[in-house]
């Protein structure tokens, strides 16, 4: 089960201080051009995190 | 698998303690109690043993079934400028081979073949020396093959002129331009020209074009002599639109670049100055800027097979994700091998590009993992640092030792943690790209 995290961020937004944060992500798409130190060839079209 | 495996605890600040399983980046963040003690939930520990198994399986086919899907080409090794911190050694840089555009294309068109079955186009980076001295046959070779292939540029921004921005845009090229401080005098020093001068102006004026385009990175090298204006460096590339900035650490590949190692412990608080500057800047503007180099760190920790820069991870991605084409065709796992001959896998003139892929010297870097390096084997944040760079260390005398800036990732790995517990994601990474991402679980 997966969900999106704009939503998520919604309601984690109004609660107290949690007893612990812990998550992990899937990006739907992994990047074109797994580079070294300088980036890349890939132009983001509003989807890559990086 | 290591069933003896236990969750390590350690601090990030006065507010927070870490949880950690170091083998597969299962993370938890628990607050501290005033006294200091702080209380592991017991689901938490539920959810660890769920989804253990999940994510060893997804570290290690990120770390050892990836596949290549970058290549980096040198069309020239000759550089119009003299940077005193450059790897590739100034005797290369003078010889100067170049590739013709005969040559260019025979190199692209074995590239385009290997690939052709892949899901995913691959991307080609102009990288090195300077090849804007060779811009012609670039963007003719980009006409010809922008179908089959992506492209990006790695430039000092000397030669570049307004059509070829436009260029690049119309192809979505990735752009890198090398600008190392916000002011002349300091940036100068470290890119410094043939003739004596620097690249500021052109840098400066070439960012202006650009324009807030999507595809540019700045990239900053950073040393003792630019280390204590990150953050006014970021302040200065926001208000030109740059939607990402990498500030790298100097490899001290090469004996004049060691005397410009900056401090790691200045180097770690500049560079956390200079995240939190580039989020607030991005939230009170709406235009987002980020931190490449940090924002990877981000991402090796909430979604590992997410990030895209190679070197904080081991293996590296030389000779695993990337490789490099020298200007004599020379395939070697990575630009920073180009002064060391014995780490050629073969040349694209002569040989394919699989059989360098399986070539010994790239079998050896494939094979250079922090469970073989004393100290990062027991460190907890070996999978997120990766111990770079093997390239480095090399040329340091032993390819096992740990990094060089290993105190600097300690430090800014746990600031990522803290920033993490404190909810900031949102601003350290591209803007809406988080939409696009999805959780695989999260502890409530
Ligand atoms: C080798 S240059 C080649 C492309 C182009 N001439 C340029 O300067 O952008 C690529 C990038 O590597 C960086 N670089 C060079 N030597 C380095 C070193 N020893 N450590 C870290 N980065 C380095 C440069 O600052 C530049 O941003
Ligand atoms: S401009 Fe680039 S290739 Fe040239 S000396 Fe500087 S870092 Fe090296
Ligand atoms: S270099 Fe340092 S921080 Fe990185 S894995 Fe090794 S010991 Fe850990």
């Amino acid at each position: 089960m997966t969900k999106k995290i704009k939503s998520e961020n919604k309601k984690t937004r109004h609660s107290k201080k949690p007893s612990a944060v812990s998550y992990h992500l899937k990006c739907a798409k992994t990047a074109n051009g797994l580079t070294h130190f300088v980036m890349y060839g890939d132009v983001p079209k509003k989807k890559m995190p990086l | 698998m290591n069933n003896n495996r236990v969750i390590s605890f350690s601090d990030i600040d006065a507010d927070w303690k870490l949880a950690l399983d170091a083998d597969n980046v299962f993370w938890g963040v628990v607050p501290k109690k005033v006294d200091g003690a702080f209380m592991m939930p017991d689901d938490l520990i539920t959810l660890y043993q769920k989804e253990r198994e999940h994510l060893d399986k997804e570290l290690h086919d990120f770390r050892f079934n990836a596949e290549l899907n970058c290549i980096y080409i040198d069309p020239t090794d000759k550089c119009n400028a003299n940077c005193p911190y450059c790897y590739i050694p100034s005797r290369i840089r003078k010889k100067g081979t170049q590739m013709t555009g005969q040559e260019l294309d025979a190199v692209l068109t074995k590239i385009a073949a290997h690939f052709k079955t892949s899901s995913k186009k691959p991307v080609i980076v102009f990288h090195a020396a300077e090849p804007l001295l060779v811009k012609g046959i670039l963007f003719n070779a980009i006409d010809r093959f922008h179908k089959e292939l992506l492209f990006g540029i790695q430039t000092n921004a000397l030669l570049l002129e307004k059509e070829d921005v436009e260029f690049m845009k119309k192809r979505r090229m990735g752009v890198g331009i090398s600008l190392d401080a916000p002011e002349a005098d300091i940036n100068n020093i470290s890119r410094a020209t043939t003739r004596g001068n620097g690249n500021f102006e052109k840098a400066v004026q070439a960012i202006d074009w650009f324009d807030g385009y999507e595809g540019l990175n700045v990239i900053s090298t950073v040393t003792k002599f630019n280390v204590h204006r990150l953050s006014d460096h970021v302040r200065f590339l926001h208000k030109k639109k740059v939607p990402c900035v990498l500030l790298n650490p100097v490899r001290v590949t090469r004996i004049p670049a060691l005397k410009l190692k900056p401090d790691q412990k200045v180097f770690a608080e500049n560079l956390m100055d200079a995240v939190d500057t580039a989020m607030d800047l991005s939230i009170k503007s709406g235009r987002q800027i980020v931190v490449g180099n940090f924002s990877n760190v981000i991402l090796a920790i909430i979604s590992p097979s997410a990030r895209r820069m190679m070197c904080d991870i081991s293996p590296c991605g030389g000779g695993r994700t990337f490789l490099t084409i020298t200007a004599g065709g020379e395939m070697v796992p990575c630009g920073e091998f180009i002064g060391s001959k014995e780490f050629s896998g073969g040349n694209i003139f002569d040989t394919t590009i699989s059989k360098a892929m399986n070539s010994k010297p790239f079998k050896e870097i494939r094979s250079r993992t922090v469970e073989k390096i004393e100290e990062c084997n027991t460190c907890d944040f070996r999978h997120i640092c990766g111990s770079p760079c093997p390239a480095e260390m090399y040329a340091r005398g032993n390819m096992y030792k740990k990094a060089e800036f290993c105190d600097f990732y300690k430090e800014i790995i746990r600031h990522a943690f803290k920033l993490i517990a404190e909810d900031k994601v949102k601003y350290l990474l591209r803007k809406d790209s988080l939409a696009y991402m999805q959780y695989e679980y999260q502890y409530k």
